[in-house]
C-alpha cells in the first residue's frame, strides 16, 4: 500500500559544525524526488539519518501521518526503506550472487546450507530486472568494474521476498556517477517501474541532465539548508543551479586559447598487453587525448601503462623521448601524474588528513617541513574548491565529491608534464567541476600532456582534442570531437560495436 | 566530546591507577625510589614496545620480537665467552636485530606472506638459533664482562638535585634515547609519514609512487634492532643471557601498542601513546607485586584490562 513519508526537523552536527540544520522532506508514493546540493551541502548525510546509520541529533519520521522511529538500518530496512549508497560497498572476496543476496534470509536447504542453485537464480532474476544478462553471478565481485559493482549494489536493494510487501521507499545517492550512459538508462527504466508500482524515490545526483529527465520534484539543499523543494516541471536547470550556489556560476568547459605544443611528448606504437591491442598514438605537449568507449573497454590500461602498471607485451611506449616509466616510483619521479579510478580504494588514505593524502607523493629529503606543507595545501585547497575543515581535517570526514577534489589536488600538486586522468570528476559538483575544467586547461596551456577517461561524455568532448576509441582494447579511431554531440560519440562506440561483430 | 573521553580514557585509566597505588601503598609507591626502580624495571618492555609501533603504524606486526630479544643477547653472551671485546659483542647482536628484521621484511614486503605467519616463522627460527648457539645453556659469570653488565647497574647520580644515594640508571636513559628517536622517525621524517601512508591505504600510497617494498624492510630491521637493544639490555641487567629470556615480551609490548591505539584519533598508533600504554602495564605490575598479589592473578588482571581498552575505545567508535 503507498503511503507518504515525512521528514521532518532533521538535524545532524559533526562537533559543532552543522551538516544539516532543520531540513525537511515529504516523499509522495509514485514520485522521483531529487535532492541536489554542492559538494558538502549535506545530501548524504541526510540520506545516512533516515538510513538509520547516523544517529541524528533531532528527526521526526512519519508514515501516511503515524510516526516510526528509524534508530538503526534494520528500523529502515523494516519500515519499507532500501538505499544505494553513494560509496561502493560490496564485498569484493564474495560472489555476485552472495552480494546481491547479502542481507536476505538467503536460499538454504534444510536451513543449514547454502543452495547455491537457488541463490544463483535469485541473483540472476534481479540482475534481469536491471536488463543485465552479461554478469556471471558465479564470479567474485571484486573482479567486476566498478560500473558492474555498481549495477550488482543496484540489483541487491531491488530483491524482494515473494510474497513480502513491496518496499515503499528507494533511495539512491549519485547511482550514475560511477555508471556509462547506457548502464543509466537501465537504471532510468527501472526507477520508472518502481515509481509505477507506487514506490517513493529519492534520487541525489550532481548529473542535472538526468535530474531534469527522470525526476518529478527537486529539493535543494546549500550548507546543510533547505533551499527550495519545487516540481520539476517549475524550474530548469539554470534556476537550479543558481539555487545550489547561490551565485552565478561558471559552467560549460574553458576553450583552448594556446594552441598544441610541437614536441611529441609519449607516443605508443604497437602496443599490446593482456587486455590492450595494436594501440598507437603520439601526444605532443599541452594536447588532450580522451581514450572512451563502452564501459571497461581498455581505458584504464591505457592510463595504467603510462604509470608503469600495466606491461606492454609487445610494442614500443615512451616518454619524454626515453622508455616509459617502468613503475610508479619512476613514473611520479619523472613527472607522470595520476588520478585513479576508484578513489576510496586506490586514490585515498581514509584515515590521514587532507595534507597527507595531498603531499604523499611530494615529500622531499628527510625531514618534514609542516609550515610550507600547510601553505602548500591551502593553495590547493582554494584551487579545487575543497570545503574542509583545515588542511588536516581526516579525509573520511569529507563528503564524497570533495574527497574526488582531494585525489586531484595530489595529482595537480607539483606542475606534472603527464596526467592521467580516470574519471577525474566523479562525484564532484557542477561548480567544482568547471573549476578543475580550468586547471586541466591551465596545465595544459602550460605544456602538460593529458591522458583522460571519463564516462561522461560531454565533458570529453568539451576538454579534449582528441579521442581515441576503443573497443574491447582495441583502437578503432582517434577522432576530432570539436562540435560533437555526446549522441555522436556515443554512436562511435557502438558502431564499432557492430562492425567488430562481424565474421 | 566523547572523541575526546574516548581518547583520554586511557590516560585517565593510568592517573586512576597511579591514585589507586599512592593510596593503597602510602609508604612505598609514590617514592622517588619506586619511580626510578619502575622506569627502569620497563625500560625494556618499553624500546621493543616504541619500535614495535614503527611496523605497527603500517598495520603490520612482528612476532618474533622476544625471540630476537633472547638470540641478541645470546649472540652477544657468546661473542664475549669467544674473548672478543665489548663493542664486537654489542655490534654482532644489534647486526643480528638488523639482519632478523630485513628478513621479516623481506618475507612479508617482497614475497608477501602475512606479518603473523612470516614472523610467527622467525620466532621459532630465531629461538631454535639461540638455542643452537648457545647449547641450550645459560651463558653467566666469567663470560660476560664487568664492564657489560656494569651498564645495567649504573647511572648518573641524582645527588645534585637533592636525592641522595639515587641514580638515574642507564636503562632508563637507553629507554628515553630510544623514544625520542623512535618519535622523531615516526612524527617529524618523511620516512615515517610514508609509513603511516601505508597503514592508510597501501594500493594508493603505491599508486602515489612510494617505494613501499623498501619502506616497509626499513621498519621490519628498525623493529628488529630494537628488539636487539632490549635483549643486550636485559643480558646485561641479569648478567647472563639464556635462550629464552625475552620470549615475555612480544606480547606485552603488542598489548602495550593496542592500549596506545585507543588513544589516537583514528585509533592509529603513536609512539608516546604507545608509553602510556608501557606506564600502564608497568605500574600495575610494580604495584601489584608489592601489594603481594599473586603473579597468576596480575596476568588475568592485565589481560583483562587489555581487553576492556581496547574494547571501550572499540564501542566509542561506532557512535
Ligand atoms: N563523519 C564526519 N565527521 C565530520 N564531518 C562530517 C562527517 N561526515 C560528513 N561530514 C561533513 O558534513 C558535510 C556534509 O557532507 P555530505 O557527505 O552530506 O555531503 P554531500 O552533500 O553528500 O556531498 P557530495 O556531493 O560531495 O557527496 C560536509 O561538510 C562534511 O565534511
Ligand atoms: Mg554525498
Amino acid at each position: 500500500m503507498p503511503s507518504t513519508l515525512s521528514f521532518n526537523g532533521l538535524r545532524k552536527s559533526y562537533g559543532g559544525a552543522p551538516a544539516l540544520s532543520d531540513v525537511s522532506l515529504t516523499l509522495a508514493p509514485g514520485r522521483v524526488h531529487a535532492l541536489v546540493g554542492e559538494n558538502g551541502a549535506g545530501k548524504s548525510t541526510l540520506i545516512k539519518l533516515i538510513a538509520g546509520v547516523v544517529p541524528a541529533d533531532t528527526m521526526t519520521v512519519t508514515k501516511d501521518g503515524a510516526p516510526i522511529t528509524l534508530n538503526s538500518a534494520g528500523d529502515a530496512l523494516a519500515a519499507g526503506f532500501r538505499f544505494i549508497h553513494q560509496e561502493l560497498n560490496i564485498v569484493p572476496q564474495l560472489s555476485v550472487a552472495e552480494n546481491i543476496l547479502l542481507g536476505q534470509p538467503g536460499a538454504t536447504r534444510y536451513g543449514l546450507f547454502v543452495d547455491w542453485k537457488a541463490l544463483s537464480q535469485k541473483a540472476n532474476s534481479a540482475l534481469a530486472e536491471l536488463g543485465i544478462d552479461d554478469i556471471d553471478v558465479r564470479v567474485h565481485a571484486g573482479g567486476l568494474g566498478v560500473g558492474d559493482q555498481m549495477l550488482v549494489k543496484i540489483a541487491s536493494a531491488l530483491v524482494r521476498d515473494e510474497g513480502a510487501e513491496a518496499p515503499g521507499l528507494y533511495v539512491f545517492d549519485e547511482p550514475t556517477a560511477a555508471l556509462s550512459d547506457t548502464e543509466s538508462e537501465k537504471l532510468f527504466d527501472v526507477i520508472e517501474r518502481l515509481k509505477k508500482d507506487g514506490a517513493a524515490i529519492l534520487y541525489v545526483s550532481h548529473r542535472l541532465g538526468e535530474i531534469m529527465q527522470i525526476c518529478d520534484d527537486v529539493t535543494v539543499l546549500r550548507n546543510g539548508a533547505h533551499v527550495i523543494t519545487t516540481p520539476i516541471a517549475d524550474t530548469s536547470r539554470d534556476e537550479i543551479v543558481h539555487q545550489m550556489t547561490g551565485r552565478e556560476l561558471m559552467d560549460g568547459y574553458p576553450p583552448r586559447i594556446q594552441s598544441i605544443g610541437a614536441n611529441p611528448v609519449c607516443a605508443a606504437k604497437n602496443i599490446s598487453s593482456a587486455k590492450l591491442d595494436q594501440i598507437n598514438f603520439t601526444l605532443r605537449d599541452g594536447e588532450i587525448l580522451g581514450v572512451a568507449g563502452l564501459s571497461d573497454c581498455g581505458q584504464t590500461e591505457i592510463l595504467r601503462l603510462f604509470l608503469g602498471l600495466e606491461r606492454a607485451l609487445a610494442g614500443s611506449l615512451t616518454f619524454n623521448t626515453s622508455a616509459a616509466p617502468r613503475n610508479p616510483v619512476q613514473a611520479w619521479q619523472r613527472g607522470v601524474a595520476y588520478v585513479p579510478r576508484e578513489r576510496r580504494s586506490e586514490g585515498l588514505m581514509m584515515t590521514l588528513g587532507v595534507r597527507q593524502n595531498t603531499l604523499l607523493p611530494h615529500y622531499r629529503g628527510l625531514f618534514a617541513n609542516r609550515r610550507a606543507e600547510i601553505e602548500k595545501t591551502r593553495g590547493l585547497e582554494t584551487d579545487v574548491k575543497l570545503k574542509a575543515v583545515g588542511p588536516d581535517q581526516v579525509v573520511h570526514e569529507l563528503s564524497g565529491g570533495n574527497q574526488q577534489k582531494v585525489v586531484f589536488a595530489k595529482a595537480i600538486a607539483k606542475n606534472p608534464r603527464l596526467l592521467l586522468l580516470d574519471e577525474p570528476t566523479r562525484g564532484v559538483d557542477v561548480g567544482a567541476k568547471f573549476e578543475i575544467y580550468s586547471l586541466i586547461r591551465h596545465l595544459s596551456e602550460g605544456g602538460c600532456s593529458v591522458i583522460m577517461s571519463s564516462s561522461d561524455l560531454p565533458e570529453l568532448i568539451g576538454m579534449c582534442d582528441r579521442i581515441l576509441i576503443l573497443h574491447a582494447g582495441r583502437q578503432y579511431d582517434i577522432i576530432e570531437p570539436q562540435g560533437m554531440q555526446p549522441g555522436d560519440l556515443l554512436a562511435t562506440f557502438y558502431d564499432h560495436h557492430k562492425t567488430s561483430e562481424l565474421p | 566530546m566523547t572523541a575526546h573521553m574516548r581518547q583520554f580514557g586511557t590516560l585517565l585509566g593510568l592517573i586512576l591507577i597511579i591514585v589507586f597505588f599512592t593510596v593503597n601503598l602510602p609508604d612505598t609507591f609514590l617514592t622517588a625510589r619506586n619511580l626510578i626502580n619502575v622506569s627502569q624495571q620497563i625500560s625494556m618492555l618499553a624500546v621493543v614496545a616504541f619500535t614495535m609501533t614503527i611496523v605497527m603504524v603500517m598495520n603490520d606486526f612482528d612476532l618474533s620480537v622476544g625471540s630476537m630479544a633472547s638470540l641478541s643477547g645470546i649472540v652477544a653472551a657468546v661473542l664475549f665467552s669467544m674473548g672478543y671485546p665489548i663493542w664486537v659483542g654489542v655490534g654482532g647482536a644489534l647486526l643480528a636485530g638488523l639482519v632478523g628484521g630485513l628478513f621479516n621484511g623481506f618475507l612479508v614486503a617482497v614475497i608477501g606472506i602475512l606479518p603473523f605467519v612470516a614472523t610467527l616463522g622467525t620466532l621459532t627460527i630465531f629461538s631454535g638459533t639461540a638455542f643452537l648457539i648457545s647449547d641450550g645453556r645459560t651463558i653467566f659469570g666469567r663470560d660476560i664482562p664487568a664492564g657489560f653488565s656494569g651498564f645495567a647497574r649504573s647511572g648518573i647520580p641524582l645527588d645534585t638535585i637533592g636525592l641522595e644515594g639515587l641514580k638515574l640508571p642507564y636503562l632508563t636513559i637507553t629507554g628515553v634515547i630510544v623514544l625520542l628517536l623512535v618519535w622523531i622517525i615516526l612524527e617529524q621524517m618523511n620516512f615515517g609519514r610514508r609509513l603511516y601512508a601505508i597503514g592508510g591505504n597501501i594500493e594508493a600510497t603505491r599508486l602515489s609512487g612510494i617505494k613501499v617494498k623498501r619502506l616497509r624492510m626499513g621498519a621490519f630491521a628498525l623493529t628488529g634492532i630494537g628488539a636487539a637493544i632490549a635483549g643486550l639490555m636485559y643480558a646485561s641487567r641479569v648478567a647472563s643471557a639464556n635462550p629464552t629470556q625475552g620470549a615475555g615480551l612480544m606480547l606485552d609490548a603488542i598489548a602495550a601498542v593496542f592500549l596506545g591505539m585507543t588513544m589516537g584519533k583514528e585509533g592509529e598508533p603513536r609512539v608516546l601513546a604507545t608509553l602510556v600504554g608501557v606506564l600502564i602495564l608497568g605500574i600495575l605490575d610494580n604495584g601489584l607485586t608489592q601489594m603481594k598479589v599473586d603473579s597468576y592473578i596480575r596476568e588475568i588482571l592485565i589481560g583483562a584490562i587489555v581487553i576492556a581498552a581496547v574494547a571501550t575505545s572499540a564501542l566509542g567508535r561506532r557512535r
